[in-house]
């Protein structure tokens, strides 16, 4: 599959062959920075002192590097593809080979950073549990009603702050082993030949 | 046990035959029970001031510290016994209504699950990945709520581990 890159973000990538190898390697490691940490307004000041040019084009530079290797590592493209998709911005081979080993180093951490943005379900995280005995309450006294106190930790959940939402649930030793079973059964049904056929010919 | 004056003049004049005669007790603390334990209760069975106070005591008595409240008031050994009959015909259901009484955390009450396979979303291509959406249905008093959340295979493994290691130490503790 090939890339199709516009106009403009062709013209914010043309500042790349300007600039000397050493640099683009610079210039690929503060875009993988913005990915991870988000963008810092000063690194490109420096950057566009030490270069004399404008703040802008070095910020078009990386932003546009920045989202050429965001698109290749979300479809996956192959080197060829990439290569391919690359020569039409007319660069020469020395820098084409820059931007692929970038592109091959990190489009594994680029897809689980693409991967954790925020998601529109709450997952799980962990669950801890505990076993009492709850002896006697307000209303009624000698009591022996054995409780499981759990504690269930979810990630997200839409604000997109990575917090984690704990949420306090009690169960009897009756629904427990009901739970069990019909989360085991939720397991059982990954290994059906179903299943198995669907994941060996969606890909 | 302590008893609130208005609670002991119901009593006392329950005791009294000439007011309430053997029947009629009978009658009065049968429609008393059964007023507490069902949650439609009618009404119109209620307009017996008396009724009120015995409801207050049910709700508060065990069996026996009612028996010697009910001597101290000089009920008759048979309407005792005939108080006493009623309360161990009804006990098992009047325990479960105090248990029901006071705050807990959403009780679970089961769990439904949806295995899925994630193809592809907005963000990123090609991931082909099984996901599974869990749903625990809970219940706080009348109202039941549903938590919702995704899980990775290995993730719901984990899970699974969990509960079966409390179920394991539950089973301990019940052959201690």
């Amino acid at each position: 599959m090939l890339l199709v890159l516009s106009e403009e973000h062709k013209e914010h990538l043309s500042f790349l062959p300007r600039v000397d190898s050493a640099v683009v390697g610079e210039f690929g490691r503060i875009a993988l920075e913005f990915l991870r940490r988000g963008s810092s307004p000063k690194i490109y000041e420096g950057a566009a002192r030490k270069l004399c040019v404008p703040v802008e084009t070095v910020q078009r530079g990386v932003e546009g590097l920045m989202y050429l290797m965001t698109e290749s590592s979300k479809h996956m493209i192959s080197k060829v593809d990439f290569l391919d998709s690359v020569l039409v911005l007319g660069f020469g081979e020395e820098l084409n080979q820059i931007l692929l080993q970038l592109y091959l180093q990190h489009h594994s951490e680029i897809r689980s950073i693409l991967s954790q943005l925020p998601s529109n379900l709450p997952g799980y995280h962990n669950l801890e549990w505990r076993l009492d005995v709850q002896l006697a309450s307000r209303a009624i006294r000698q009591q022996v009603v054995p409780v499981l106190t759990m504690r269930l930790l979810l990630t997200g959940g839409g604000d997109g702050t990575g917090e984690l939402s704990r949420r306090v649930l009690q169960t009897d030793p009756g629904t427990l082993l009901h739970l069990i079973s019909t989360l085991e059964g939720a397991l059982a049904a990954i290994k059906t030949n179903h299943a198995r056929r669907i994941f060996r010919n969606i890909k | 046990m302590e008893l609130s004056e208005s609670v002991q003049r119901g009593l006392q004049s329950l005791a009294d035959p000439s007011s309430f005669d053997r029947r009629s007790y009978q009658v009065l603390v049968d429609v008393s029970f059964r007023s507490l334990l069902s949650s439609q209760a009618d009404p119109s069975v209620l307009d017996q001031p008396e009724l009120k106070q015995i409801d207050q005591i049910l709700l508060k008595m065990r069996c026996v510290a009612a028996v010697s409240c009910l001597e101290e008031l000089s009920f008759s050994a048979d309407r005792i016994e005939i108080f006493y009959s009623t309360h161990q015909e009804h006990r098992k259901e009047v325990e479960r209504l105090l248990a029901s009484i006071g705050r807990c955390p959403p009780h679970i009450h089961d769990a439904s699950w949806c295995l899925q396979y994630h193809v592809k979303n907005d963000q990123v291509d090609k991931i082909n990945e099984p996901f599974y959406l869990i749903s625990l249905n809970t219940e706080v008093k009348r109202s039941s709520d549903d938590i919702n959340f995704t899980c990775t295979v290995e993730q719901l493994q984990d899970l699974v581990g969990k509960l079966k290691d409390a179920a394991k130490s539950v089973e301990k503790a019940s052959q201690m």
